[in-house]
């Protein structure tokens, strides 16, 4: 444990002198003042340029998915992008032959992380978000958008062998995101082509108010999460 | 000739790490969101996709490119060949843009641009603006994370007033800002004569300073001037 401790201050040390941290620690609220201030005003002009009762309105809560999704998503982003520079300055074969080991890396790597985005987007979601979520709602929200962060790191790390590969693949994978906003714009039979993304459960659990779709959300993170651990171990083996 | 095959390398390069693939597969995808979209919203949706990607995929990935030719100790080689720094410059802007355009072309005909032409000026010109703020930026970064930190500016003030004048909420004299005259073409609804100029004269201006910069990083490699 003192090794994880030790390699997850590491990273943060490393961040910190990049000004990575103060930019992780600022961006959630800098993006969530921006949606709770930005987004009604342009509703405002919109609907004053078009004419009509509500242009994004309806699609406030796909707003505070997005948000959810995008907070955790980017305090892994970054765990992901050190992992890819010390894969490719071979840190980190070094560092699995410590105390700390393979698992302690990804651990001090991807799980601590995770955890911390989650508890920040617990705390900054209530605040702007821009629809009413329930207590539920907001638990549920955090908990699919940091399921989905490890994804995305995961994917990054597990699937690249190189920082450019790594840049391709995150620009791939946060297409995942996106599964939130088919409830919302495709009709039901088709939407289900989606259902390999958890962000589409998430999206059918706010559209359809049912709180029943949130399970289905974890299932489906945890399907992905398993396949990518085996994928992991099988390149660092 | 030698700017023929840096030219030639750097697409290899792009291939190898899959920028073709990523694109193809990007491309598609795109075109199914435009698909799914109601005929009033396509070319506006078209026009946000072209200039936030495919136009500004260099302004995302350069810190990629140049960090990991870095630590392969690529521009260490090239540093001591006759290469000069405007011809690797011109040849990340054109070997990027090729992508660029071929996007641009297949989005621009799915959504029905009202001048495709006008898209692919619009795509190349916004393109070669982003490519070169990135260039700038990845020589005088020594990270992924400090390359993507301090191209956020650039994104805002790139991005953010080109979609308020898509959606025409910038006033008479937005589209001279290049972000919005590059914006104006991309979606094929116009050109402004003051805009195109000034966008010109931002290109030159940015050509020359990532020129200075490339020289600057193969005179400073692993940590001596050479």
């Amino acid at each position: 444990m003192r090794a994880v401790r030790i390699s997850f201050f590491h990273m943060l040390r490393f961040v910190r002198k990049d000004m990575m941290l103060l930019a992780a620690g600022i961006l959630p609220f800098l993006i969530g003042i921006i949606m709770r201030l930005g987004i009604p005003y342009i509703e405002k002009l919109l609907m004053s340029a078009i004419g009509v009762a509500s242009v994004l309105k309806p699609y406030y809560s796909l707003f505070d998915i997005f948000y959810a999704a995008i907070t955790p998503v980017m305090l892994c982003f970054i765990a992901a992008m050190v992992m890819l520079e010390e894969h490719d300055d071979h840190i980190d074969r070094y560092l699995f032959v410590t105390e700390l080991g393979r698992s302690g890396y990804f651990i001090s790597r991807i799980a601590i992380p995770a955890v911390a985005s989650f508890v920040v987007t617990m705390v900054v979601l209530p605040i702007f978000c821009i629809s009413s979520l329930s207590a539920f709602e907001v638990f549920s929200l955090a908990l699919g958008g940091t399921l989905q962060a490890i994804i995305i790191s995961m994917l990054v790390v597990a699937l690249s062998s190189n920082k450019l590969e790594g840049m391709a693949l995150t620009k791939l994978s946060s297409l995942l995101m996106l599964g939130a906003v088919v409830p919302y714009v495709m009709p039901r039979p088709y939407g289900y082509l989606l259902a390999f993304m958890p962000s589409f459960w998430t999206g059918l659990q706010i559209t359809e108010k049912q709180p029943l779709f949130f399970p289905a959300a974890v299932a489906v993170s945890g399907v992905w999460i398993l396949i990518l651990k085996r994928k992991l171990e099988v390149k660092i083996r | 000739m030698r700017f023929k095959n840096l030219l030639a390398w750097d697409m290899r390069f792009q291939a190898r790490y899959g920028f073709y693939l990523l694109y193809g597969f990007l491309t598609i995808f795109y075109m199914a969101v435009l698909f799914a979209l109601p005929a009033s919203v396509k070319s506006a949706v078209a026009a946000m996709l072209i200039f936030s990607d495919p136009a500004a995929m260099g302004l995302f990935f350069m810190g990629a490119i140049v960090l990991l030719e870095k630590s392969q100790r690529v521009t260490s080689f090239i540093a001591i060949t006759p290469t000069k720094a405007f011809e690797y410059v011109c040849s990340k802007v054109l070997s990027l843009n090729a992508i660029a355009l071929v996007v641009a072309a297949v989005l621009s005909v799915a959504s029905g641009t009202k001048s495709i032409a006008l898209a692919l000026i619009g795509t190349f010109l916004a393109g070669a603006v982003f490519t070169l703020f990135g260039v700038i930026v990845a020589t005088k970064t020594s990270s992924l994370n400090q390359f993507l930190l301090l191209t956020i500016p650039v994104e805002i003030f790139g991005f953010v007033p080109a979609i308020l004048q898509l959606f025409g909420l910038t006033g008479a004299y937005g589209s001279i800002y290049p972000a919005n005259a590059c914006m104006e073409m991309v979606s094929g609804s116009g050109i402004s004569l003051p805009g195109l100029l000034l966008t010109l004269i931002l290109i030159g201006f940015l050509t020359y300073t990532a020129c200075r910069c490339v020289e600057k990083m193969w005179q400073e490699q692993g940590g001596v001037k050479i």
